[in-house]
């Protein structure tokens, strides 16, 4: 039935809408025999609906679904189930059906009126039960499994409809971690082996990118972007579509994108992106949270200056700042107060973190002398500078100075968020703050 | 066999087998009940005598019996007690099958089939017949007719429903419900100018099996015949439709146009029933529970075990009905039939709480 150039999908130009509402826009996308492609997008965007299209479920408006060819509308449904199978996200179960029964379900669209189970039925359901890991499970009851067992039995019932193409919605929501990575693994398994294409919609981005051969995202019923995960997931795309900020890594044992998602600034985007650069003198890992909930917050910053391996340089690293750095255990030489100096020179605000004060890195405190009383200056005062200054004395001198030209002292990150934003504001107080920006606007 | 062991999902067929048997026992012995005492071998030997059209014994009730009182048996036995009793096994077994249908449809363990609106309609036709033909003597021709066309009208507007789109299984339901509302408001309004047929109209309500006659029985055998082969045809289908309409159809179910047929069945088996014997409840609702609940919940088994249990539970009740002379079967179904089904009910849930699957 699969010859080789007729996709097992093919989606073109496909509109659906409900009464006014419009759920799906001229959207298009082609599945080849093999090809895993997960469906992304945030809650709304027009994911389930592309699928239950695909499976003839509502008639789009305008565009064509066809499968292997022909188009989905005019399919029976008898020879629509030998073309596609669905895994639904939710399927309400009354009976305790046996789980072997429950697979043999599938084999429906290909056994004539009068015929019973016949023996091939009867292997392929447990050969496919044995495959998703339910060989020992077969006479139990679809009640009495565990959820994850019955969405592998959903996954097995829908395998034994042979189809070429495979559609799933959402299959890993009530799953735990490791059947997630399970079912998901088997899915595409199944893609590499057998040639079934497959759609899954996926709201956990980091398991679509791990997956999935491509990925396409809808934003709004549109396709906004379509192809391998590498090159789909970014920084701005996410932002973009739902409205979230987020870490990007690359995974070390497989190379696609990771993300650390974060919600959006909180902080008035036109305070805090306005206020110019922040920067936050440590070290020991003493700035770590001075700069996450400055970068939470939504400011732009510098860090200075660090030594190799302080667990500060790897915050602003992750983060993605300028840091002047040392290598370590060295003192702080001049190149590296140099450009810690032009990064001070740079800043709207400088912060001291609580660091331990020696020898090494006394220079740190002693660059930010000029800067008292010409930008706004924090001390951070918890603990107090006596208990972490190990150069007799010099240290908690230089903090009495700086209190005495105007430096402020701030307890913890919440208190310098607080003290940042009430002076940033009261510096523009015509400006109003703009709103937040929705997610999925442009 | 040999693949795959004895497992629990295998129908227990000797328990299927076992209700059969002594439903044909029970259906053989029980001639012999009635108000009027006849010796149970005359019983049977007059039995056999008609079955065998008169070539086992060629006077049926042998010597020593007046031809006049012989006569009287054989009229009674033969013309009275064996069709109340074949009526019964056959409107059991057509109200078993159509309350499984419908709450394999319906997906709904509280359907039976009268839920949409079919007695109401049986109920006005005959309504209709005792004010068109109230103080002519002979109307057992037309209250059968009027009942089936009132039933199956009904059936039909509930299909003209269910043919439309917007037909989901939740909007039928409620259409059933309303219609029915609808359908006894009228019946009430009718009875309420026509104050002597009310009496009537009350008698076939309660339903019985007493009145039967032979042409009614073939109507009833034939329909049923055709009826539950179509239906347990659709067994699997019905499977299916357990898990949802949209699964169903992925997996290739035409699920309108099944629904659809499934209705005009169960439509068509409750009409008949309703026709000849009134409004007897509960048979309908309990014998697909009893079923599920004791055997198996694939639809396979649920039908055909319907079939059996529905007739077996009414002739049952025929019987036990007879000792309390001729109470109408359709109380007594409904005060033996509740208790029987609690029992099962909390037989049930007893079971699941102590731990067993």
């Amino acid at each position: 039935m699969a010859s080789a150039d007729v996709p097992p999908l093919s989606v073109r130009g496909v509109s659906v809408r409900f009464g006014d509402r419009s759920a799906l826009t001229d959207a298009s996308l082609e599945v080849a025999p093999g090809e895993f492609v997960a469906l992304a997008g945030p809650n709304g965007s027009g994911k389930t609906t592309l699928l239950r299209a695909a499976l003839g479920f509502v008639a789009p408006a305008t565009g064509t679904i066809d499968l292997l060819g022909r188009s989905v509308q005019e399919l029976r449904p008898l020879d629509r189930a030998r073309r596609v199978a669905w895994v639904p996200q939710e399927e309400p179960a009354r009976d305790d059906v046996p789980l072997r029964d429950y697979v043999l379900y599938g084999r429906y669209a290909h056994r004539g009126m009068l015929e019973g189970d016949s023996a091939d039925d009867r292997r392929l359901a447990l050969r496919l039960l044995e495959e998703v890991g339910l060989a020992d499970r077969a006479s139990d009851g679809v009640l009495s499994v565990s959820g994850g067992e019955r969405q592998r039995a959903i996954l097995a019932r829908a395998l034994a409809q042979e189809a070429p193409l495979l559609l799933l919605d959402e299959p890993t929501t009530h799953l735990d971690i490791a059947h997630q990575l399970d079912l998901l693994g088997r899915v595409r398994a199944l893609a590499r082996e057998q040639g079934t294409a497959i759609v899954a919609a996926l709201h956990d981005l980091n398991l679509a990118a791990r997956f999935a051969d491509r990925i396409v995202v809808l934003s709004r019923g549109r396709v906004v972007a379509n192809g391998p995960p590498r090159d789909v997931i970014s920084r701005e795309l996410l932002g973009r579509v739902w409205g979230v900020a987020a870490e990007l890594r690359s995974d070390p044992r497989t190379g696609v994108p990771v993300l650390i998602p974060y919600p959006l600034p909180t902080e008035p985007p036109g305070v805090a992106a306005s206020a110019g650069c922040v920067h936050v003198v440590g070290g020991g890992g003493a700035a770590g949270p001075y700069l996450r909930a400055l970068a939470e917050a939504g400011y732009r910053l510098s860090a200075g200056a660090l030594h190799l391996f302080d667990s500060d340089l790897e915050t602003a690293e992750g983060l993605g700042i300028p840091v002047a750095e040392e290598v370590p255990f060295a003192p702080l030489g001049p190149e590296a107060r140099e450009r810690n100096r032009q990064l001070l020179e740079a800043a709207a605000a400088i912060v001291v973190a609580p660091f331990a004060v020696g020898p090494s890195n006394l220079a740190n405190l002693e660059d930010v002398r000029p800067f008292a009383g010409r930008v706004p200056l924090w001390l951070a005062s918890s603990p107090p500078i006596e208990r972490r200054d190990f150069t007799g004395g010099a240290a908690a001198r230089i903090y009495g100075e700086l209190l005495g030209s105007g430096a402020r002292e701030v307890a913890s990150p919440a208190d310098l968020l607080d003290g940042l934003g009430s002076l940033l504001r009261a510096e523009r107080p015509a400006r109003s703050p703009a709103a937040p920006r929705p997610p999925d606007a442009g | 066999m040999g693949d795959g062991p004895p497992a629990a999902h295998r129908p227990r067929r000797p328990w299927f087998w076992l209700v059969l048997a002594g439903l044909g026992l029970l259906a053989f012995v029980s001639p012999a009940f009635g108000p009027t005492p006849i010796p149970d071998v005359l019983v049977f030997r007059i039995l056999a005598h008609e079955l065998t059209r008169g070539a086992l014994f060629p006077n049926a009730c042998g010597s020593g019996i007046v031809a006049a009182r012989c006569a009287t048996y054989v009229l009674i036995v033969w013309q009275l007690r064996l069709p109340a009793i074949l009526l019964a096994i056959g409107v059991g077994a057509a109200l078993g099958l159509s309350g499984g249908t419908l709450q394999g449809v319906f997906r709904n363990p509280l359907a039976d089939p009268y839920l949409l609106g079919i007695s109401s309609g049986g109920t006005l036709g005959a309504v209709v017949v005792f004010v068109l033909y109230f103080g002519s003597r002979e109307i057992t021709g037309e209250l059968p007719l009027f009942a089936f066309l009132g039933s199956v009208a009904t059936g039909l507007v509930i299909l003209a429903i269910a043919w439309s789109r917007a037909g989901s299984v939740e909007t039928l339901l409620l259409a059933g419900v309303a219609l029915s509302s609808l359908l006894s408001a009228i019946v009430a309004y009718l009875l309420l100018f026509n104050q002597q047929g009310s009496q009537q109209v009350y008698d076939w309500l309660l339903g019985s099996v007493s009145f039967a006659t032979w042409t009614q029985i073939g109507i009833v055998f034939a329909v049923l015949l055709g009826a539950s082969f179509f239906t347990i045809l659709h067994a699997r289908e019905l499977n299916l439709l357990q898990l949802g309409h949209e699964v169903a159809q992925s997996a290739g179910v035409d699920a309108r146009a099944i629904r659809i047929r499934l209705i005009l069945l169960a439509s068509v088996t409750t009409a008949i029933a309703v026709a000849f014997a009134g409004i007897i409840g509960f048979v309908g609702l309990v014998s697909p529970h009893v079923v599920r609940r004791l055997v198996s919940s694939d639809y396979r088994v649920v039908l055909a075990g319907s079939l059996v249990v529905g007739a077996a539970f009414l002739l049952v009740a025929w019987d036990v009905d007879l000792f309390f002379s001729e109470l109408p079967i359709g109380i007594f179904t409904s005060l033996a039939g509740v208790p029987f089904f609690l029992y099962i009910l909390f037989r049930q849930s007893r079971r699941s709480t102590m731990g067993g699957a």
